[in-house]
């Protein structure tokens, strides 16, 4: 289960991968942001990549949408080479970027029409395209307001509207909730579980919100120094290390122990010197088990 | 398949035509600053090229007025690509890289042709005499691409907002003021005359003043000033090919 870099083996099943990525590099001077990733992802999947901050996720969403050009590696869409179908990819591609890129001069309205006009959308059912959009994202009270007037929450829930707009296969979120509160936050993973539900939209996250993570997505990559150093099921991944940790309080910091079952936590709490507590493992846990470190320090 | 193209202008003149009075205002006043002093300041005795200075002056203005129209959206692409992300969406979607520099580009054209347009106001409430030829059209057509095209490739070479200050005052205003715009090239030392006959803006400068003041234009300036228009859109897809490194 943990590859060291490149994904191992492809699943060759009925099922054609809407996104393969072999190899992908970027380097920025003598800085090696994303290491020699790969993967493959089948239509309706709804994927996480977990990291810490500088793991090298928007590096890897910049170069599956086409905003940098790898160092090396390939990507395809439905088998079809990126670079040499452009256009045909980045019509699949839906993507909200890790900062809104609103046009804070337009309304909600013209933003979405002029997303339209760039995706090359029928001018005739244009508009009520965009106001399905907006009934869609829960926003049709801010139709026509100035973008430059909305708070966190909206703009974000406007950005996922408007990557959603040309109807794309595959969306991306870069840090989709971040810097928003917890309310706002669990009204955005509503939103983008209805897309992948209802839309059956392949949707491809990145967080370093552990709680985000497990609770969205089917599947996890955890990325680590541009490298994938674990993916799978988040339970599964978790079940793997242990059910339960056993932290211990020590003068150097905390330890952590692993165990199968609560009822071994507990015996070992008992026989502890230290102040102890026992919890659930997250995947926080299977990283510091990996790295040594912690995703959010 | 314009697609790209029509989305570009489709921003340009819906934020345009929100800021219109503003922008009208800002590209008004500076011409009229500059009539009041050296039109009315000076006065229509003092002679200059062979005709009264303030004749002299206006297609000077009117050169100087749309470059800096037409160069003006340098600075707003600069703010949406590195304060704003909004020029990621054009380069995420299915869309070329010369839809994207030939919308901006034509926008920044439009720009300049309006502010000739105020100019063309003062001429009348000025009460000068302009003999108005035909060749204008071509000439600041030209004019004006040229500086649109080098405003996109500035916006995409530039990686902040205090370089993009930098051209303008190191690029821009002196070309502003040694191409003959406010006086005849003649008049300057012959080592300037090679810095000058470098500069795009001494070849629109002859051209537009020839049209409006009854000279006969140039076809080897027009030639000259299409031959700019080719490299900076060169040089723009160039650099905009760049930016996705
Ligand atoms: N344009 C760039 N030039 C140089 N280095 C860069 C550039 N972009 C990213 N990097 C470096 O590449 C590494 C990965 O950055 P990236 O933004 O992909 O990380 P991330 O996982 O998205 O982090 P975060 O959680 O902070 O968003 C970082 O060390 C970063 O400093
Ligand atoms: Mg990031």
């Amino acid at each position: 289960m943990y590859s060291d870099g490149i994904f191992p083996t492809v699943n060759q099943t009925a099922h054609q991968s809407v996104l393969q990525a072999k190899g992908l590099r970027k380097v920025y001077g003598s800085r090696v942001a994303v290491d020699g990733i790969g993967f493959s992802f089948e239509e309706g999947e709804f994927i996480g990549f977990l990291g810490p901050n500088g793991a090298g996720k928007t590096t890897t969403i910049k170069m599956l949408t086409g905003l940098v050009k790898p160092t090396g590696g390939e990507i395809t869409y439905f088998g079809k080479d990126f670079f040499a179908n452009p256009r045909f990819a980045k019509r699949i591609i839906g993507a909200v970027p890790q900062q809104n890129n609103l046009d804070r001069d337009l309304t909600a309205y013209e933003n979405l029409k002029l997303h339209a006009i760039l995706y090359g959308m029928d001018r005739s059912g244009m508009s009520e395209k965009i106001g399905e959009m907006l009934t869609f994202a829960g926003l049709t009270n801010y139709r026509d307001m100035q973008v430059k007037t909305f708070s966190g929450g909206t703009m974000r829930r406007l950005v996922i509207a408007r990557a959603l707009l040309h109807e794309p296969g595959i969306l991306f979120l870069d840090e989709p909730t971040v810097g928003l509160d917890p309310q706002i936050r669990r009204s955005i993973w509503e939103f983008i579980v209805k897309v992948n539900n209802l839309r059956n939209t392949t949707i491809i996250l990145t967080t370093h919100y552990i709680e985000e993570a497990e609770r969205l997505c089917r599947r996890v990559l955890i990325i680590n120094d541009g490298k994938i150093i674990a993916e799978g099921r988040p339970d599964e991944m978790k079940k793997e290390i242990g059910q339960y940790v056993l932290e211990i309080y020590m003068e150097e910091g905390i330890n952590e122990r692993f165990f199968e079952s609560r009822e071994d936590a507990v015996i070992a709490l008992r026989d502890s010197r230290y102040p102890c507590k026992v919890r659930e493992v997250t995947l926080e846990d299977v990283f510091l088990k990996i790295t040594g470190r912690r995703i959010n320090v | 398949m314009f697609n790209g193209f029509t989305a570009v202008l489709y921003r340009e003149f819906t934020v345009y035509r929100k800021r219109f009075f503003k922008q009208l205002l800002t590209a008004s006043l500076s011409p009229l600053l500059f009539l009041i002093a050296f039109g009315w300041g000076l006065g229509r005795e003092v002679s200059v090229g062979g005709m009264p200075y303030i004749n002299f002056l206006i297609p000077g203005l009117v050169t100087m007025s749309s470059l800096n129209q037409s160069f003006a959206i340098s600075a707003e692409i600069n703010i949406s690509r590195f304060y704003f992300h909004t020029f990621d969406e054009y380069l995420i979607a299915p869309a070329s890289h010369l839809e994207i520099v030939l919308g901006e580009a034509l926008f920044g054209v439009f720009r300049g042709m309006l502010s000739c347009l105020i100019i063309f106001l003062y001429v009348v409430v000025f009460k000068v005499k302009l003999s108005f030829n035909a060749m204008f059209l071509p000439a600041i057509l030209l004019h004006t691409f040229q500086f649109s095209a080098l405003a996109v490739t500035t916006s995409m070479v530039v990686k902040d907002h205090s370089s993009q200050a930098l051209v303008n005052n190191f690029v821009i205003t002196p070309m502003i003021f040694l191409c003959g715009t406010f006086f005849p090239l003649g008049k300057l030392p012959s080592a300037f005359n090679y810095l000058v006959s470098i500069l795009p803006l001494t070849y629109s400068t002859k051209a537009i003043r020839a049209s409006l003041t009854g000279g006969t234009v140039e076809y080897s300036h027009l030639s000259i000033m299409g031959l700019f228009c080719l490299v900076f859109f060169i040089t723009s897809m160039l650099a905009l090919r760049r930016v996705e490194a």
